[in-house]
């Protein structure tokens, strides 16, 4: 889809609707609003919906954020301390390696 | 690989013919015709790279509650450069001078020892895996991988029985135990035998990665794959929790419990269908132990340590058919042959355990008695001991019973060449099946043994302990058929010592002391059931007594006596299950139908809960290759010999075996040369520099342009 062609009032409905979808746990539809809107929101000159788009995609930078930092944290624990979790360890895995602890 | 790619070749010609049915059916012919083809006259390139090994015995993982044991490979198998290990010094080259790691070591018999091993061990990353080259003949020190105080926390002698018994405090049983096989090691070691196989592996060392005037060698250097990738981990819970998990994508089993199957018959028939106590029922136990292992898998000849006590009781059934028939003693004497107790016991364990919870035809309280055979393998001029358990005996009746044992033995000695004593009265038993049934009851016993305080045997549960040192050789130019009329001297040791069992259990069991001179032990037996058992179990003799379905069973080998995992054949179970049949049992004129289905006529319901009836092959008559089969009757039976903590999902404790085998990919070997080291510890890496060179080329070439 080329946003060029699309009318002012039609990108910010997008905008928004990927903003507002992205909360059902849908971190990428954040990303896809800010890779995507960027250039309409920070780069483009001046349009009146403009302010809005710009509003939502940073809303959606920051949830993006979260979720990256959350993710990563979580990965992080779990790659390190599976093995020390024993049961509940493998309870919550899905394929466990063989071999190895 | 080659037939694949030619395979293919073939794929694309049938698409030749568009027409759909006729290039089906093409595809189908061709394919069909190179299954056909694809053994033979395949040029293959991976022939001409890769050399395999063929007669490894690798070294693989056992769990129990709280170890693992063992050694494990990368999923792929560990690649090392060769090396031959000339002394312990040498091994400097390997863990920090060597410019090639990781290596591959390769040990002489007389350079495995656990100093160097555990070297190996810190290695940290050096060491890709270890081959230990086994001699022809055993190494004069001795040798063994077991621990020095074996089956220290699982028999009867714990800090609550007495502490100055428990953890070998009193006596070290294994003095030369170097517990290697209690080690574990993250790199694989593979055992190969000393021929032209190793040949190879020494010339291609010589060829490529010897070091010439100080310098070092140069790629290409001989290099040497090893897989025996292990699935299971950390310990027996684990494995067992990861072996029944649901909803995992890929549902593996990752380890099995050991065990199998312990063997037992009565001299006089009973009802084995009732289980738990039987009344007026009063039995004298005559036990021995089934099974041995090495540091290596599935090689355990068990020469001492194992057939000495199966032989030696099995003759002594057989001397004592005729007696327990004609002049029946007052109590039942019971022969019976544990499996599994190397791994802590798990066969007694298991029985004791079946005896308490009444499944089992007979009960704890019914036992009067327990003489066990341990390793009685004797020169003539030494003699053996009788051990017995100074606690049990501090309760007066108990060693009131224990000395009529002793005497009993004692005065059977006494016209034959063996000659008995009892070691210190203070000394605990040695590791043996009795020790389990101790442990529930105060019951008397003795257990036979060459040894007085520590084992004679230099070789225990090691690959060393086999027909060699026993003593017992066959002239390599005669033919089965003449090796089993040929006598080495250990049969005639071995069959004064089966007399002597014989006579002993005749008395204990409450026989006529005026019998005895009528029980002795057949040499020809005893000579035919060592040739079984540590030779070849593959001889005329064995094959009249076992069933033909059996028959390719039989090893050209000797036999393997490690317990492994459960399996309806297991190759010393069964040999020893038709070997007492033959011994204690009868022929009876039954039919082939309903010897199978275990009854005498078509009416009899009755003989079921009583014997046990086999069909066995027979000889041919000498006119004929017909063998003509016959029915034995006998009161041969198999219970089973898995833990008890199997059976009660307890895999921590620590009053039960929880001994289980990891479940492992295919284990291969293969030896090639390596270009360069790089592209062993990092592929990608080695092809981006080659990309690099390459595109670096063309760049030059296309600006001279």
């Amino acid at each position: 889809m080329n946003l060029e062609r699309l009318p002012n009032e039609e990108k910010l409905g997008l905008c928004r609707k990927y903003y507002l979808i992205g909360f059902a746990f849908l971190p990428f539809l954040w990303l896809v609003n800010v890779v995507w809107f960027f250039q309409e929101a920070f780069i483009k000159p001046a349009y009146s919906e403009q302010l809005q788009i710009k509003s939502y995609v940073k809303r959606s930078a920051l949830g993006l954020l979260v979720w990256v930092t959350v993710l990563t944290t979580w990965i992080t624990i779990f790659q390190r301390f599976r093995a020390e979790w024993g049961e509940v360890g493998d309870y919550i895995s899905f394929t466990i390696p063989l071999g190895t602890p | 690989m080659c037939c694949i790619s030619s395979f293919y070749v073939f794929v694309t010609w049938s698409q030749i013919f568009t027409k759909p049915p006729c290039a089906f059916i093409l595809f189908a012919y061709f394919f069909k015709i190179f299954f056909y083809f694809s053994g033979v006259g395949c040029n293959s390139v991976e022939k001409k790279i890769y050399v395999h090994l063929n007669y490894t015995f690798p070294c693989v993982r056992l769990l129990n509650a709280t170890h693992q044991i063992g050694c494990q490979s990368s999923l792929s198998g560990n690649v090392g450069v060769l090396h031959e290990l000339e002394s312990e010094e040498n091994l400097d080259w390997v863990l920090t001078s060597g410019p090639n790691p990781p290596y591959m070591v390769i040990l002489e018999s007389r350079l495995f020892t656990r100093s160097i091993m555990m070297k190996l061990k810190e290695g940290s990353g050096r060491v890709a895996g270890v081959v230990v080259v086994a001699p022809n003949i055993n190494p004069p020190e001795g040798f063994s991988p077991h621990t020095a105080c074996p089956n220290d926390n699982s028999g009867v002698y714990t800090e609550n029985y007495d502490p100055t018994l428990a953890h070998c405090n009193a006596t070290v049983w294994n003095p030369l135990g170097n517990g290697l096989a209690y080690e574990e090691f993250d790199f694989p070691i593979f055992s190969v035998k000393d021929d032209n196989d190793t040949r190879v592996i020494r010339q291609c060392y010589q060829d490529h990665n010897r070091r010439v005037n100080g310098s070092n060698p140069q790629f290409p250097l001989c290099a040497m794959q090893l897989r025996s990738s292990m699935s299971a981990v950390t310990n027996t819970a684990t494995c067992k929790r990861r072996n029944d998990i649901n909803f995992s994508l890929t549902p593996d089993r990752v380890c099995d419990e050991l065990g199998d199957f312990n063997i037992w018959a009565s001299s006089r028939p009973m009802n084995t269908t009732t289980k738990g106590h039987k009344e007026f029922e009063s039995v004298v136990i005559a036990a021995a132990r089934m099974d041995s292992r090495s540091f290596f898998f599935d090689i355990a000849p068990g020469a001492e340590s194992t057939a000495s006590g199966i032989v030696t009781l099995l003759a002594a059934a057989h001397a004592l058919r005729r007696a327990t028939q004609e002049a029946p003693p007052n109590r039942t004497i019971l022969y019976t042959f544990f499996q599994g107790e190397t791994f802590d016991y798990i066969g007694s364990s298991r029985m004791v355990y079946d005896m308490e919870n009444n499944q089992f035809p007979l009960d704890l309280d019914n036992i009067h008695s327990v003489l066990e055979v341990s390793q009685v393998y004797i020169l003539i001029y030494l003699g053996l001991w009788l051990h017995s358990d100074p606690v049990s005996r501090k309760n007066s009746s108990v060693k009131e019973e224990v000395e009529k044992l002793v005497n009993g033995l004692k005065s059977a000695s006494a016209g034959l060449n063996v000659s008995v004593d009892e070691p210190d009265v203070s000394q605990p038993l040695p590791p043996s099946s009795f020790q389990r049934f101790l442990l529930a009851r105060p019951i008397p016993g003795v257990v036979i043994g060459n040894y007085r305080s520590s084992f004679t045997n230099r070789y225990y549960e090691s690959m060393y302990d086999n027909a060699e040192y026993l003593n017992v050789s066959y002239p390599e130019n005669m033919t089965s058929e003449e090796q089993l009329e040929h006598f080495p001297e250990t049969v005639k040791t071995l069959t004064e010592v089966a007399t002597l069992v014989a006579r002993a259990l005749y008395v204990q069991a409450g026989g006529n002391e005026t019998q005895l001179a009528n029980i002795t032990a057949d040499p020809q037996i005893v000579n035919q059931m060592l040739y079984s058992f540590l030779v070849r179990a593959n001889n005329s003799w064995l094959q009249q007594l076992v069933p033909t379905d059996f028959t390719n069973h039989l090893a050209d080998r000797p036999t393997n006596f490690y317990v492994g995992v459960i399996q309806y054949f297991s190759e010393p179970t069964t040999l020893v299950q038709y070997m007492l049949a033959n011994m204690t049992g009868s022929v009876v004129n039954v039919t082939q139908e309903d010897c199978q289905k275990q009854r005498e006529d078509k009416d009899d319901d009755q003989s079921k809960h009583l014997y046990t009836y086999m069909w066995v092959q027979g000889a041919a008559p000498p006119n004929s290759t017909e063998r003509e089969g016959f029915c034995v009757r006998s009161t041969v039976h198999r219970s089973i010999a898995v833990s008890p903590a199997f059976e009660l999902h307890e895999y921590t404790t620590s009053n039960y075996s929880t001994w289980t085998e990891s479940v492992w990919k295919p284990i291969t070997g293969r030896i090639f040369l390596v270009a360069n080291t790089t592209i062993t510890a990092n592929p990608v890496n080695y092809f981006v520099k080659l990309w690099g060179k390459k595109w670096r080329h063309k760049q030059a070439r296309t600006s001279h342009l």
